[in-house]
């Protein structure tokens, strides 16, 4: 039974890391078609502010706040500069943030010498809940992400910034015409992204350490996530990272406990999920969760 | 626009490209012939990619993976069934990258709309899972990769670095690149160019896009599985990391560099990156930021100047095809594409 709740926990830790690296991917993707493959690498950059400033010595709590603006203005940065010649070329964008991802992995793995560095919280070690450990900063992964879900609906149904933006998601032209600036409100909502993935890499940095690729491991699982809770929302993309990194985790551990760990090694989990992904985006190629208009 | 002459320049730099290479191993030195052998090989890599890309507007993240699965197939031939024959071992190679890519093909393009991203998607995740499922797997020599000790021999050519195998690199690159202009300026090109241009639109024409598509991109896995089994010789050796990020990375740039969609282009491409990070790299400076330095250029070239290298050089009058006339058909480009049809037809 505690084995169980133990398990159902760090498989939500792991959907919540999901969820906050493919909110940002997704909405993205929903409001400006862009793909960005680089947003792996912005997870990867808020990760390693983290690690600056633990170097500079200033306190985690101000490193891990002022991650996701840092990240975000390097989204300003990049939106205006790179992406936005290739709105109307979506495919040309890829490409471009492929090359962007690649000059930002390359750049950091040149600053930290190709190393893995670990940033020391003051927040880890656990608390006990019914006799069973939980790690205390998984805990606080969870809080902040259902925190941020909150956060971003309530600022999408109730504010008029978030009103706009739904009304450019709907419909750009229309928008256009009512005199909501599109390119001022694309800035934001990229910036928006990029925060949230690098507030994604600071709160996963306790965990994961900071190397240069951190964010690859995450990518496709992100991108797969988005596909398949379906683009063009915000819930939906949402529960695709929910089911996502919970069957992701959920068969990894599966596979430890059942003894299969002798004879598969920790991809084919990574290979089964993504065949199945696939099969499934291909069936529904809106998303599963979208309902059908 | 300036006026153009009438001449077409392409010929005149594939003739000059074929004969610079033809030339060089005879003036430089061995180590010169020896590095640009791989360089051919990947440039036919690149040819691959351009495939793809150039022509079709199919952005595939997984010409690596091909390239190293055709790679491990010759390595695997020749480690454990002994396998030494050039011609089986080609054909093994070839089969393996239209294998693979027949049936992932079928799953990409049949079916779904909205294919642009899920293909680019699908390619990437394909790379990046098929580096690490290889990375961990036992039997085909995980992290090490695979060893070739054996020289395999054709023709009475010994297959190892050195100028025969260069020149018969050579001619394969060559053979490679008639039969791509071949597949390129005939009808399916033609459709090709159309699914780049206006998918939908070929789409309401009648033409079942799916199935040009499906065809060039097996064509294009089977080209990149050829050159994968071709490096794997030439290295020696073949590791998982021929099959990740990193060449179908390569094949990417050295495309857009040169110039997607021009088969001389990515050629070019490639020797230029290739023979760059040759000198360049004796730079220690250069050295450690090369990855970022190409990185950049690839951002460079996309954003600024996406007609690559070659647009330097061939006109942009050129580029555009001629329908009906039996003169070299060259690619679309979207906005030269626009203009023409703003000129009025040219017929």
């Amino acid at each position: 039974m505690e084995f169980a709740l133990k398990m159902i926990f760090e498989v939500l830790s792991y959907a919540s890391i999901m969820v906050i690296i493919v909110l940002g991917l997704a909405v993205i993707i929903s409001m400006m078609d862009i793909v960005n493959i680089a947003h792996a690498e912005f997870v990867m950059l808020g990760a390693y502010w983290v690690y600056l400033m633990e170097l500079w010595q200033f306190p985690i709590w101000l490193a891990m706040m002022t991650a996701p603006l840092i990240v975000a203005l390097l989204g300003i940065i990049v939106e205006k500069t790179i992406f936005r010649r290739l709105y109307d070329n979506v495919i040309t964008g890829i490409l471009a943030s492929y090359a962007l991802a690649i000059v930002l992995r390359e750049g950091v793995r040149s600053l930290l010498q190709g190393k893995e560095y670990y940033v020391a919280v003051s927040y880890s070690g656990s608390i006990e809940v019914f006799g069973i450990q939980f790690s205390l900063w998984r805990m606080a992964i969870i809080t902040i992400t259902v925190i941020v879900i909150i956060f971003c609906y309530l600022l999408l149904t109730r504010t008029s910034v978030g009103l706009k933006v739904r009304g450019a998601l709907d419909n750009p032209s229309l928008a256009r015409t009512s005199g909501i600036s599109t390119t001022r409100l694309y800035s934001l909502t990229f910036a928006f992204g990029a925060g949230l993935a690098g507030l994604a890499g600071a709160m996963i940095v306790p965990l994961y350490g900071i190397s240069a690729d951190l964010g690859a491991r995450f990518l496709i699982q992100a991108f797969y996530s988005a596909l398949l809770g379906g683009i063009g929302g915000f819930i939906e993309p949402v529960l695709g990272a929910v089911v996502v990194g919970s069957s992701l985790s959920g068969f990894q551990w599966l596979r430890n406990i059942s003894g299969l760990d002798q004879f598969t090694s920790p991809v084919s989990i990574d290979v089964m999920v993504f065949l199945v992904i696939l099969i499934v985006v291909k069936l529904r190629p809106d998303g599963i969760f979208t309902s059908k208009q | 626009m300036k006026t153009v002459p009438r001449y077409h320049i392409t010929p005149i730099l594939e003739v000059v490209v074929l004969a610079m290479l033809l030339i060089t191993p005879l003036l430089a030195s061995r180590f010169i012939t020896i590095s640009l052998t791989p360089i051919l090989i990947l440039a036919m890599l690149a040819i691959s990619f351009d495939l793809c890309w150039g022509y079709t507007g199919i952005l595939s993240f997984g010409q690596g993976f091909f390239f190293g699965i055709g790679g491990y197939t010759v390595a695997l031939l020749i480690n454990k069934a002994q396998l030494l024959n050039f011609y089986a071992l080609s054909a093994a190679a070839i089969l393996s990258g239209i294998i693979i890519a027949g049936l992932f093909g079928v799953f990409l393009f049949f079916g779904s709309t909205r294919q642009g991203i899920f293909i680019a998607l699908s390619t990437l995740a394909l790379s990046y899972l098929g580096e690490r499922l290889f990375n961990g797997w036992f039997w085909v020599g995980a992290a090490n990769g695979q060893n070739i000790w054996e020289v395999v021999s054709v023709m009475g050519i010994e297959l190892n670095p050195g100028i025969s195998f260069y020149y018969f690199i050579l001619f394969l690159l060559a053979v490679t690149y008639l039969l791509c202009r071949f597949v390129v300026k005939s009808q399916l090109g033609l459709v090709l160019s159309g699914v780049r241009q206006n998918e939908e639109r070929l789409d309401f024409l009648g033409y079942r896009i799916q199935v040009p598509k499906f065809l060039i991109f097996v064509f294009a896995a089977a080209i990149a599985g050829f050159a994968g089994g071709l490096y794997s010789l030439h290295e020696a050796f073949v590791g998982p990391t021929y099959i990740g990020w990193v060449f179908s990375t390569f094949a990417a740039l050295y495309c857009i560099f040169g110039g997607s969609g021009t088969l001389i282009g990515p050629i070019i491409g490639t020797l230029a990156i290739e023979l760059g990070r040759l000198y360049l790299t004796d730079i220690e400076e250069i050295r450690a930021y090369w990855q970022i330095v190409l990185g950049l250029l690839m951002i460079g070239v996309i954003v600024f100047r996406p007609t690559g290298i070659v647009g330097f050089i061939i006109s942009e009058k050129e580029r555009i095809g001629y329908f009906g006339y039996k003169v070299s058909k060259w690619r679309f480009r979207k906005k030269w594409a626009q203009k023409a049809s703003m000129e009025g037809p040219k017929i």
